[in-house]
């Protein structure tokens, strides 16, 4: 097949709509946080140039660090708690025992419902008039134990971050997808060497499917760090700040015009991110070579 | 369960050992479907009662079903205008990332250029950018453009943030069918645009509606840009609606709830018939480590 002028002008117009949306929705943005951090500006007036001080004041924020210690607790419950839930149950319905396929659908069903209606039903789970929560407190003799989760500052953070934990669906299905690629003659022979099903998933299913696990891990920390719709729903980042984490930081600095701040906070969310995926994925690879 | 796990493969060793674990494995498996489906369960039958019902007891059946619970939420929320508005969004959105993404794809994976790697890497990069991060910036370029409060800036918007994973999946389709297909069409007169449209597109259909379902659930879904860049009832999409509810029916809670389960139904109708494209779509970039 000859590659003619033709060709070449097709090519750059194939990929011209992509590109564009790529530059102006991906590379600029990135590109625009990092340097408008170093302004200071409302958003109408013109920007001044202040070097760090936009960074120095999120530093001295006692909000901001709160905030950044919230996200960091709940990427690492993703990471330590999710994710290892979710290998447990892929390496069970791996498997495939009777029903496999259905209790798959049944785990993977919150990812397709979206964030801001999971978190309207958790809400109703909580409430401290009439939610569920309480009600099954109540119908179990504990009534004494039921409270206002969301409102009350010792619950309110756990109860924000727990109930996603129990979603194990998404991080599942990846690695089932991981596990069902393994070579069966690894498995044949683990079992002419008498292996039992537990030798087996920790010796050859979990190095095998290690990559997988890195992506989960980096996933789930990502998604600890981006977190919003939640905690924007459920609390607010109240009381007093004790849900805060960063995307809301930054949102309410934008409310309140001051977006020089805004970027200096989305700025380091996206360093933090970038480190965390690197992190990860040193620790998984350097594991074997 | 415990019973018909036993009965479900008899196998030889039938040690104490043994059957406790399979009780074990049940528990779980029964463990996570019920914690993900009670709630969905518990909110539907809740928004079938009176208020009346719902605060005397939160576990009972309704006594009659309230239908008149979901018309209320249509006519108090004008939840058919966002219904309406959530359509034409996720289908513009969708069908502009597809497109875009096919013809990127089309480019990338059948024709040879300097940096074609590299550039792919960089796009499939974008799908770890925090995009919650980027708030100022997306509210700044739709400002500058007047298009805030506008349906077109989400169509927009929606169609860029999806290229990566879209783009993913539909290269990865493109790669797997043989050069010969196109030499050819090649040898018998067809162009660049002709191979593309007659043969590369309808060849790809599997790869493109796995990205467009995925696409679609990921505008259907969407709240936190469409919360920040529109404000007037006019360009209120369904998730906003949920936000929207749980300030409007403060004291009726089971409308509010009626209205949850009408967010919800499309995801969940979507996601029983594309089951397999939404899985292989959310997995597909996580999967090749």
């Amino acid at each position: 097949m000859k590659r003619t002028r033709r060709d070449n002008v097709g090519i750059l117009l194939f990929l011209l709509p992509a590109l564009l949306l790529f530059f102006v929705f991906f590379v600029f943005p990135v590109c625009f946080v990092g340097v408008m951090s170093l302004f200071d500006w409302n958003g109408i007036t013109s920007a001044g140039f202040v070097g760090f001080e936009n960074y120095a004041k999120i530093f001295g924020d006692k909000v901001f660090w709160s905030s950044l210690r919230h996200n960091v607790i709940w990427a690492l419950a993703a990471c330590c708690i999710q994710v290892p839930l979710a290998l447990l149950m892929a390496l069970i319905l791996s498997k495939k025992p009777r029903f496999w396929k259905f209790f798959r659908t049944v785990y993977f069903l919150p990812q397709v419902i979206s964030g801001i209606a999971i978190a309207t039903l958790w809400a109703a789970v909580f409430n401290s008039e009439f939610g569920l929560l309480n009600g099954i407190l109540k119908a179990v003799g504990m009534g004494d134990k039921a409270t206002n989760w969301l409102g009350n500052p010792k619950t309110a953070f756990v109860c924000v971050l727990v109930y996603g934990l129990f979603y194990i669906g998404y991080y599942m299905v990846i690695l089932m997808a991981g596990i069902s690629g393994i070579d069966e003659t690894y498995y044949e022979a683990a079992r002419i060497d008498g292996a039992n099903a537990f030798q087996v998933d920790l010796h050859i299913t979990i190095p095998l499917i290690r990559y997988s696990l890195a992506t989960c891990m980096s996933l789930a920390a990502v998604f600890g760090l981006r977190t919003f719709e939640q905690v924007y729903l459920l609390t607010n980042g109240g009381p007093a700040n004790r849900t805060s984490i960063l995307v809301l930081y930054l949102y309410k600095q934008m409310n309140v015009n001051d977006y020089g701040g805004a970027n200096a906070s989305s700025m380091m969310l996206i360093l933090v991110g970038a480190i965390v995926i690197v992190g990860v994925r040193k620790i998984f690879s350097s594991k074997d070579d | 369960m415990g019973k018909t796990a036993k009965n479900n493969k008899i196998q030889a060793q039938l040690t104490p050992k043994t059957v406790v674990l399979k009780i074990v494995k049940w528990i779980l498996i029964l463990f996570f479907a019920f914690y993900t489906l009670f709630p969905l369960i518990w909110l539907f039958i809740t928004s079938l009662k009176t208020n009346a019902e719902y605060f005397d007891n939160p576990f009972t059946l309704p006594a009659v079903p309230q239908i008149q619970n979901y018309v209320n939420a249509f006519t108090q929320a004008n939840l058919g205008r966002m219904i309406v508005n959530s359509v034409t969004v996720s289908l513009a959105g969708t069908f502009l990332n597809v497109m875009a993404a096919a013809m990127a794809a089309y480019a990338i994976s059948r024709f040879a250029f300097k940096g074609k790697e590299a550039l792919f890497a960089l796009i499939s990069a974008g799908v770890m950018v925090p995009l919650n991060a980027l708030m100022v910036p997306y509210f700044t370029i739709f400002s500058k453009a007047g298009m805030l409060d506008s349906l077109n800036s989400l169509r927009i918007l929606y169609a860029a943030i999806g290229l990566p994973i879209s783009i993913f999946i539909i290269r990865g389709f493109m790669d797997s069918f043989p050069r010969e297909i196109e030499e050819a069409a090649y040898i018998d007169g067809c162009g660049f645009y002709g191979r593309f449209f007659r043969l590369v597109l309808p060849l790809s259909k599997t790869g493109i509606v796995t990205a467009a379902t995925f696409e679609f659930l990921t505008c259907w879904n969407e709240f936190v840009y469409a919360n920040l860049l529109t404000s007037s009832p006019a360009t209120k999409t369904i998730q906003i609606g949920v936000r929207y509810f749980t300030n409007q029916f403060t004291t009726d809670y089971v409308s509010m709830y009626a209205a949850i389960v009408i967010a919800i139904i499309p995801s969940v109708v979507g996601y029983v018939l594309f089951q397999e494209q939404i899985i292989s779509g959310l997995t597909a970039g996580a999967v090749k480590g």
